[in-house]
């Protein structure tokens, strides 16, 4: 008796079909075999079957089983084909028949519940996009799957529900999708309030959050960085529904929604040590896999210790900080996981940390602090827009009225401005494949950025007096845009640019 | 161009008679023995030596202070003198070279070795300028911690007076100044703020009875020497041309100008003394740069 369990297999973000055949024959030795380039994880999984059918008090047949998976040739992996070979084993011993545009996905648990799996959000995408109308994932994936709208998505407990279900005993409810809102890890760790004085630093924040620009924090040890970087977060756009989308799909390919998890709508921050691997920071491994840069895919890839990072991490970076994807290529597969994320980097200015500190004297020599500067690739710098020095802030100066938490500005505040100045952006580049200011290239900056003859002024008489490069130079024009933008002004007026020069690449030696 | 090089024997001739006797006052034996050198080397050089010396970790102020005091004194004609360490060495040979005037630098190292090697474009415009660079030590032997001590006696035993410019409590520039106290030369010192670490040197030398220095015209004095005009540095920076003031922003843009010229600042420090928006003030401090009103150093604003 042969039955076929439609699955899908996940390679990268692409979804292909895969045909569980599930073959029971009378004849032969009683046996249990998988065939169809399986790994040890699917291999595994007759061991997990055969003691789930068992615990849910259903015999299992005392027949060669073979299971097959087409295609034969692609490689498959994980736990997720549990579901599918077990319902091809039940439907033989049980007696039912599996419903046609139906896709199956989970993995078992030996008392015959199932698990949340990985994955279900790209089928639930795969089974839109190809006519299947009724998924069957477990009851922990079945939110996210559900997702995607006009699917029949069926959160299934156990084997035994599954049975009463087929068998029209008792039918399973369909889920209806809820979003789920984001536990608190994901938020903010500090509102911009709480952080005194900083006010450049702060602003700097603020365009890079309004208009995706790079930006690197210099400054002593203890002087803030890492604060101002972790309120960040607090201030960013929350996604729209195709980035939502785009996300969803990274995480549910690495496993990182939670179980009950729903979109991803939140603009993702991640923090990676500088002792990261390579693999583990930009993805790979022979199964390629996303890395943190495709997790910070549409958020914020923060790098702290900037200059710690190994060498070929960040020479790494450079593909996706220019394209906004990477692709991994292996022997077997070929794979390209997006990862348009905005860069923030924070780096102390010498190796003691002191070179610009008010107090402190600093005891490296100009050789040390060039070696150290020089740690940082240069063409990574060169992708960097906003340069800022951080430094530490003596709250003595304040006066009372400034210390007041009243007095600065509150995340929520500042998060409408960018809001509105992305909202902006975006209409301005609806008919291109951008979405932000920074992502302008030079023949945009010609289009979108018209300079007045006293701007264009203003940024030759600066190029020749601060050394611009030709790259910093269509840097402060891309980010003179953003802070018109955040000022509503539809032209670039020369008190934009002025500001925008005020975050160019700086020298960090003397104090 | 081709670098003459050659060694001085302290039997010879040329051997600088102030550096003889200086160490008569100490004791012969203790002065070098053989003096090795790149450049030309004249007796004329040594005749008006100023030593030039400061701490490796030289502020801003005494970066400042010492372009606007060596420019004339080197434009005079004195021969600037110092060690060729980086910070205040650095700062006094780069002064005196970039008004064209001439520099001996005293290496602690053996006459081949540049060190410290990144101030190679340095070592070389010394030279250009027809200074010298002396070292009594042969090859590129490695500096010691001996050797800059050693090197600091010759430093101080060169010139008729140390100019300290700023000085942390143990530190070399304090050796040399006492090198010179001991071989009976004067001194001046650089008068700098209290709570800074590297002036409680200087201005320890000053209680122990140096000359505070606020002038060019204080050490020229002491050389008889009058400031001439063939000074190539301009101060105060021709206004940039097209870069217009922004409307409304020049009154803030006065009291800007006042406060830098108190102390320099930074923009968030501004920000909050003016309450104005750091944006703002962003913009008036790019266009008051682009007029050349003030400079930025680090995270600094100075008027120029």
């Amino acid at each position: 008796m042969l039955i076929k369990v439609p699955s899908v297999a996940n390679l990268g973000l692409e979804t292909i079909k895969v045909d569980v055949e599930v073959n029971l024959a009378s004849r032969g030795l009683p046996g249990f075999d998988i065939v169809g380039l399986a790994d040890k994880a699917v291999a595994e999984s007759k061991d997990r079957v055969r003691t789930a059918i068992i615990s849910s008090e259903i015999e299992f047949p005392q027949k060669k089983i073979t299971v097959n998976m087409a295609p034969a040739d692609v490689p498959k992996e994980g736990s997720t084909y549990d579901l599918p070979i077990a319902v091809g084993i039940l439907s033989s011993v049980v007696n039912f028949t599996i419903p046609e545009k139906s896709l199956f996905l989970g993995e078992l648990s030996f008392d015959g519940s199932l698990r949340h799996t990985k994955g279900a959000f790209l089928m639930a995408l795969f089974a839109k996009e190809f006519g299947f109308e009724n998924l069957f994932v477990p009851k922990d994936s079945a939110n996210e799957a559900a997702a995607i709208k006009g699917l029949k998505v069926f959160p299934v407990e156990s084997l035994t529900q599954i049975c009463q279900h087929f068998t029209g005993q008792k039918d399973i409810e369909p889920v209806k999708y809820k979003p789920v809102l984001e536990s608190s890890w994901d938020k903010a760790e500090f509102d911009m309030k709480e952080i005194l004085g900083q006010e450049q630093a702060k602003r700097a924040m603020e365009i890079a959050a309004a208009g995706g620009h790079n930006l690197i924090m210099i400054g002593s040890p203890g002087s803030g960085k890492t604060m101002l970087a972790r309120a960040l977060p607090g201030i960013l756009p929350p996604l729209n529904e195709d980035e939502s989308l785009e996300v969803t799909k990274i995480f549910s390919a690495s496993g990182d929604i939670p179980p009950g998890g729903s979109l991803v709508t939140r603009r993702q921050f991640r923090s990676p040590h500088h002792t990261a691997s390579l693999v583990g920071l930009v993805g790979g491994g022979s199964k390629p896999h996303p890395g943190e840069i495709s997790l910070a895919h549409r958020g914020v890839l923060f790098l702290d210790e900037f200059n710690e990072f190994p060498r070929s991490i960040m020479e790494a970076m450079r593909q996706p900080l220019e394209d906004g994807c990477l692709s991994i290529s292996r022997a077997k597969q070929r794979v390209i996981y997006p990862a348009d994320f905005m860069l923030v980097a924070s780096a102390n200015p010498c190796p003691c940390g002191y070179a610009m500190h008010p107090k402190k004297t600093c005891t490296c020599g100009p050789n040390q602090i060039a070696k150290y500067q020089k740690r940082i690739s240069g063409p990574i710098l060169d992708r960097i827009d906003l340069h800022i020095a951080v430094m530490p802030v003596d709250t003595t100066e304040f006066k009372d009225n400034q210390q007041n938490s009243e007095f600065l500005e509150a995340s929520e505040k500042i998060k409408k401005r960018v809001i509105l100045a992305r909202e902006k952006q975006r209409t301005r580049f609806a008919s291109e494949a951008i979405h932000s200011n920074s992502q302008m290239k030079n023949n945009q900056i010609k289009t979108y950025c018209k300079l007045s003859q006293d701007v264009e002024e203003i940024l030759r008489q600066a190029s020749l007096k601060f050394n611009l490069s030709a790259r910093s130079y269509m840097k402060m024009i891309k980010v003179a845009r953003t802070i018109a933008d955040l000022d509503n002004s539809e032209e670039i007026a020369v008190n934009h640019m002025a500001e925008a020069l005020q975050y160019k690449p700086k020298n960090y030696e003397s104090a | 161009m081709e670098i003459k090089f050659g060694e001085i024997e302290v039997s010879d001739k040329k051997y600088p008679k102030v550096l003889k006797e200086a160490f008569k006052k100490l004791q012969q034996s203790l002065g070098p023995k053989k003096l090795y050198y790149k450049g030309n080397w004249s007796n004329e050089i040594f005749a008006n030596c100023l030593a030039v010396v400061g701490s490796r970790h030289l502020t801003t102020y005494g970066r400042k202070a010492t372009e606007q005091l060596i420019t004339p004194i080197a434009s005079a004609g004195v021969t600037i003198v110092s060690g060729f360490m980086y910070g205040g060495d650095e700062a006094a040979h780069s002064a005196t070279v970039r008004c064209k005037g001439r520099t001996i630098a005293v290496m602690p190292c053996g006459i081949n070795r540049i060190h410290p090697a990144n101030q190679v474009k340095l070592y070389n415009e010394i030279l250009e300028k027809d200074g010298l660079i002396i070292s009594e030590y042969e090859g590129d032997i490695q500096p010691q911690t001996f050797t800059y001590i050693q090197r600091d006696r010759i430093v101080a035993g060169l010139c008729k007076a140390v100019l300290v410019t700023e000085a942390a409590l143990n530190s070399g520039s304090l050796i040399t100044a006492g090198y010179a106290k001991k071989f009976g030369k004067k001194i001046f010192a650089l008068p700098g703020q209290i709570t800074s670490e590297v002036s409680k040197g200087t201005l320890k030398l000053i209680k122990e009875g140096a000359e505070a220095v606020s002038e060019a015209k204080d050490i020229l004095d002491f050389y008889k020497m009058n400031p001439t005009d063939r000074l190539p540095m301009s101060n105060g920076f021709s206004e940039a041309k097209g870069v217009k003031t922004i409307f409304g922003s020049k009154g803030l843009e006065q009291k800007i100008f006042e406060q830098l010229k108190r102390e320099s600042m930074k923009a968030d420090e501004m920000a909050r003394l003016f309450s104005v928006p750091v944006a703002e003030l962003g913009t008036i401090l790019t266009i008051m740069q682009l007029k050349g009103f003030i400079n930025q150093e680090g995270d600094k604003y100075f008027i120029n």
